[in-house]
């Protein structure tokens, strides 16, 4: 089976995140209207006043308010989802250069640099949340972890580009050969 | 890049057309404009060659070295 081209395992990987793209901004919307409910029911917790919701125990700390934790909460999903949006569309577009056969095009490289920077980020926002949801006070522990595999994709990301940078290099001497 | 193709003094010299010499050759005229522009990075053998011999010339004749301002001076003189 071939690796580059129409009808190869690069189309069919092209499938799959085009699926999982379109998922993802399914998942991001419906998370901002449930986002757009929270914040809604931190200014006016009455909105609600027929669900009993007002205390929430967490770990035995009462919470008489849990909206804006939860706004908070669900703002730092909405901006990891949205990371991983950018990512899954930066790869759909250089799987769709690699179903057209041409890998070394030019804008590849910009789309594998925005992609590490964009998992960088993820991980530093990650250790945000890790330091913000540590100084609340109803979080007893923070299960935290520094992963290293996720700062070694993030390398491998950024010399995968320059070798897409030297490609595409080479294609524009050969394009210039006559 | 310094290295020029004479290929326009040469086409008049032949009164010859880039179309022509495009059909003569085998190649297109947008790569023949490429090489008469000076866009080109590298020239085939087999291209310089197919052009000397429908242009009756050497590839001395074709070729001219130019030093440009992205090339530093000799400084061996």
């Amino acid at each position: 089976m071939r690796a580059l081209g129409p009808g190869s395992v690069s189309s069919f990987l092209k499938i799959i995140l085009d699926v999982v793209y379109y998922a993802l901004w399914i998942g991001l919307g419906a998370l901002g209207v449930v986002t757009v409910l929270a914040v809604l029911l931190t200014f006016n917790p009455a909105l609600l006043e027929n669900v009993d919701v007002k205390v929430i125990v967490v770990d035995g700390v009462d919470l008489a308010r849990p909206w804006p934790l939860l706004t908070g909460g669900l703002a730092a999903a909405g901006l990891y989802i949205g990371g991983v949006l950018l990512i899954v569309r930066a790869l759909r577009r250089i799987f769709a250069t690699l179903t057209a056969g041409d890998p070394f095009h030019p804008d590849n490289v910009r789309r594998l640099r925005v992609i590490g920077l964009i998992l960088a980020g993820l991980e530093l926002g990650r250790y945000l949340f890790w330091m913000i949801s540590a100084s609340m006070p109803a979080v007893k522990e923070v299960d935290s972890d520094f992963n290293l595999t996720a700062w070694f994709s993030v390398l491998v990301v950024f010399v995968l580009a320059e070798v897409f940078r030297e490609g595409a290099r080479l294609r524009r001497e050969a394009e210039l050969t006559i | 890049m310094p290295i020029r193709l004479r290929l326009d003094r040469v086409l008049l010299e032949r009164r010859m057309s880039l179309t022509e010499l495009a059909d003569r050759v085998g190649v297109t005229i947008a790569n023949l404009s490429i090489l008469k522009t000076g866009k080109a990075r590298a020239v085939r053998f087999s291209t310089l060659a197919a052009l000397c011999r429908e242009l009756d010339c050497q590839p001395g004749d074709l070729l001219v070295y130019e030093p440009g301002a992205d090339e530093p001076p000799d400084e061996d003189g």
